[in-house]
């Protein structure tokens, strides 16, 4: 147990924090694996450490909101690579739009009356409902529904890890070849860590996994009010 | 030093879209995140050349290189969430692999045929 100050704690937070991610980061960019999850890896690493120290998640908090700060104009800036894909978006706006919307709606839904089903508490349901969007977008729209960050942010991690290491294999099983077709599949369920997983089958892709992702998270949002209204009619077990 | 400047401009402008959006949605009580606006409100600027590519790419492109480091403090929060994982981690299992996979190979199909349909 270590007796500090709410600053000197706060600094310690920070102190551990940035270097976990930076270890972190260097171990993805050497061995690029699905499993090497930045987001996994550098909490556990925290955690580990802070409950060695003895310090709890309140200690945490105020570190956590210092360092989170810049998350909302960081997600405004995801415009950026939306713009410069435009030109694809126009040349396939139909077919991407479509698979897309298929994609996230079905993602929710699942994932939405199968926890229901399974009798997990509300927030719960709430926090794995947007589980095939990128963090920045699932958190906040989890927060909508009463849904819990971390949870999220859980989920987001599980599902794009899953996507990521079956995806190719489900693909080639279900005879997906066309590489617009595996981008769009990679980028819609399973965010940045899928299209981490396209860019490395090509740039295609990667471009198409990029841009998938951002209108997932977009759709996600404007469908999740439909998903919630339509969970109302899921009994719970 | 003149990147530095110009960086933090474009960092400020990026802020205030994103203040301007969180603000609408307080006030309207839009079912909607802040940030998926702010997204949707930027690249609309950028399409009618309010906003240039070179008022915001800086700042956008350092941000979004280490976006996942934002992640991690948020993720730490589940230090205090392990007992859902424990009690219900089949189901959970099961949910996010089912939801997974589903929509992954329905993506892949449909795109797949409503590009061939076309050429």
């Amino acid at each position: 147990m270590l007796a500090l100050g709410p600053t000197a704690t706060t600094l310690l937070c920070i102190g551990i924090t940035v270097p976990a991610y930076v270890l972190v980061r260097a171990l993805y960019l050497r061995y690029k694996h699905p499993l090497l999850n930045v987001v996994a890896l550098g909490a556990a690493l925290i955690i580990t450490i802070l409950v060695l120290c003895g310090l709890t998640y309140k200690d945490y908090t105020p570190a956590k909101n210092i360092m989170t700060a810049l998350l909302g104009p960081a997600t405004v800036g995801l415009a950026v690579p939306l713009y410069r894909y435009r030109l694809l978006l126009a040349r396939n706006g139909a077919a991407i739009l479509g698979s897309v919307a298929l994609g996230s709606f079905l993602a929710m839904l699942l994932a939405a009356v199968l926890t229901r089903l399974g009798g997990l508490p509300d927030e719960v349901v709430m926090s794995i409902l947007p589980k095939s969007v990128s963090i920045p977008f699932a958190v906040e729209i989890a927060k909508i529904y009463n849904g819990v960050p971390p949870l999220a942010a859980a989920f987001v991690v599980a599902t794009g890890t899953s996507g990521s290491l079956l995806g190719g294999w489900l693909l080639n099983l279900a005879r997906v070849g066309d590489p617009t077709a595996r981008g769009l599949a990679f980028g819609t369920v399973s965010h940045g860590q899928g299209t981490a997983t396209a860019l490395m089958e090509g740039e295609q892709q990667g471009a198409m996994a990029g841009l998938a992702m951002i209108l997932s998270g977009i759709l996600t949002a404007g469908f999740a009010p439909v998903v919630v209204w339509l969970l109302g009619f899921v009994p719970v077990l | 030093m003149t990147q530095t400047i110009k960086a933090l401009g474009q960092l400020a402008l990026l802020w205030l879209i994103y203040w301007a959006c969180d603000w609408l949605v307080t006030t309207t009580g839009l079912p909607v995140p802040a940030t998926v606006l702010g997204v949707v409100a930027l690249f609309l600027l950028l399409l009618t050349g309010v906003v240039k590519l070179h008022h915001v790419q800086d700042a956008a492109d350092l941000l979004l290189k280490h976006l996942v480091f934002f992640f991690i403090p948020v993720a730490v929060g589940l230090m205090e969430w392990g007992g859902v994982f424990y009690e219900h981690g089949l189901v959970l299992l099961a949910a996010i692999l089912i939801s997974t996979i589903v929509p992954i190979v329905a993506v892949g199909l449909v795109s797949q045929r409503m590009q061939r349909r076309r050429g």
